[in-house]
């Protein structure tokens, strides 16, 4: 069937969306406040919950994988909605991104960082050479496909890159959101820098970071757009070069000097 | 360049649509729940902006499809950036006027609603992890995101910008 066939005869699943949408609007933000500061549970993390919800529970008959395909769809195609918002936003600013500019620019080399506290983790907890694919960078489709051209599909190191791409897609928009909310909270990182970290590639991340934090800084929230925008927009650009010439790499020394003092590589040299 | 069919660029508008739909109930209910009696935004009040997002979001779509050299994203960012700049005062301050009225998180509620279904075919791979792979996952995203704050706070701190 034609997939504009589809998309009509699935009015049920879009009138279930409605009222999802509504039922979370309606109940707006919730803000709980805890000894750092506030944390703001959004509308969007609700109704991304309720559709896991309704999705696995299946209270009503008619969602099930041809639906859950469809709504991929909605996701890919609807998230310009928000990238145009954004991105108007980023016109609107467009001043202060550009005096932000080397800021911008430089905190992409921040996404390293998940190697310097993620690789001794997995080291620690046992994990061999999947933990290069789980931690050479945040494991978006771009990512992943890199891991899969260079080790191959069959590879420990592509089973990892798996790992990190299956937890962020299902956690990693609600987790990013609660990171953004408590860093914002604790106060020692200014909201501009937070702002800018919250584009690590991936559209439904940015969203739920940088509208966490605009939610707790209401009059920067223009601004916090912005630069969240523009950072998504840079890491789209940049990830898979970042990837293959710093983050692979990089990954690979790191785990061949730890691997032996901190890795599995330990016990294998006392036997 | 790359071909586009005219039965996917009906795919692309019936998805817009009944997200531009979505969104501008949404955001009617959000004004009115927000608690701030000033910003209410009928759903009439929101058409302009929301049909400008629109213009933009299909353009950049349509684009990223015939040029895929250049991601979607990069295209939307693009067009947004010209129609909203302050030195385009031939479009900017009617597009800044009206999309003001539709909110940042009235955009993304819909779309994530959608997301949690389109993610729940992947739950069967996610119960397959054990809690060290969630939890060196969970540590990629916190390295990430504390890793580019504090390079862009040292940089704008150094700037002088905060």
């Amino acid at each position: 069937m034609p997939k504009v066939q589809k998309l009509i005869k699935n009015w049920p699943l879009h009138l279930m969306m409605l009222a999802v949408v509504v039922v979370f609007e309606g109940i707006n933000t919730i803000s709980i406040p805890t000894p750092i500061g506030g944390i703001s549970l959004l509308p969007m993390l609700f109704a991304m919950v309720a559709g896991l919800v309704l999705f696995l529970i299946k209270p009503l008959k008619f969602v099930k994988e041809e639906q859950s395909h469809l709504s991929g769809d909605f996701v890919m195609i609807g998230i310009g909605f928000l990238l145009a918002k954004v991105a108007v936003n980023t016109g609107i600013q467009l001043e202060n991104v550009l005096k932000a500019g080397p800021a911008l620019i430089l905190q992409e080399l921040g996404n390293l960082g998940t190697i310097l506290l993620a690789l001794p983790l997995a080291l620690l907890l046992g994990f061999g050479r999947e933990a290069v694919g789980m931690t050479h960078s945040i494991s978006r489709e771009p990512n992943v496909a890199y891991i899969a051209t260079k080790y191959g599909s069959e590879s420990a190191e592509f089973r990892g890159v798996m790992v990190t791409y299956i937890v962020g897609t299902l956690l990693g928009t609600i987790f990013m959101g609660l990171m953004a909310s408590v860093l914002g909270g604790i106060g020692i990182l200014h909201p501009y820098s937070l702002a800018m970290a919250c584009g690590v590639g991936s559209g439904s991340m940015m969203a739920a970071s940088s509208a966490s934090l605009a939610a707790a800084f209401p009059e920067m929230a223009e601004q916090i757009s912005a630069y969240a925008g523009t950072s998504n927009v840079l890491s789209n650009a940049d990830g898979v070069i970042m990837t293959v010439i710093l983050g692979v790499p990089m990954c690979n020394w790191m785990y061949s000097k730890l691997y032996p003092v901190i890795g599995r590589g330990k016990k294998e040299k006392k036997a | 360049m790359k071909k586009i069919t005219g039965e996917k660029v009906t795919e692309y508008v019936l998805i817009l649509t009944i997200s531009a739909v979505l969104i501008l109930i949404g955001n009617m209910i959000n004004t009115i729940t927000d608690k701030n009696p000033d910003t209410f935004v009928s759903v009439l009040a929101g058409l302009p902006g929301i049909l400008i997002l629109f213009a933009i979001a299909f353009a950049g779509t349509i684009l990223g499809t015939v040029i895929p050299k250049v991601p979607t994203a990069i295209w939307i960012t693009l067009i947004g950036v010209l129609v909203a700049m302050p030195y385009n005062t031939v479009t900017a301050p009617f597009v800044v006027a009206e999309v003001n009225k539709i909110g940042i998180l009235p955009t993304c509620t819909p779309i994530l609603a959608y997301a949690g279904v389109s993610i729940g075919k992947d739950w069967t791979e996610f119960k397959k992890i054990g809690w060290r792979g969630i939890l060196v996952a969970l540590f990629v995203m916190i390295g990430t995101y504390v890793g580019s704050a504090l390079i862009a706070q040292a940089i704008l701190a150094a700037q002088g910008i905060i």
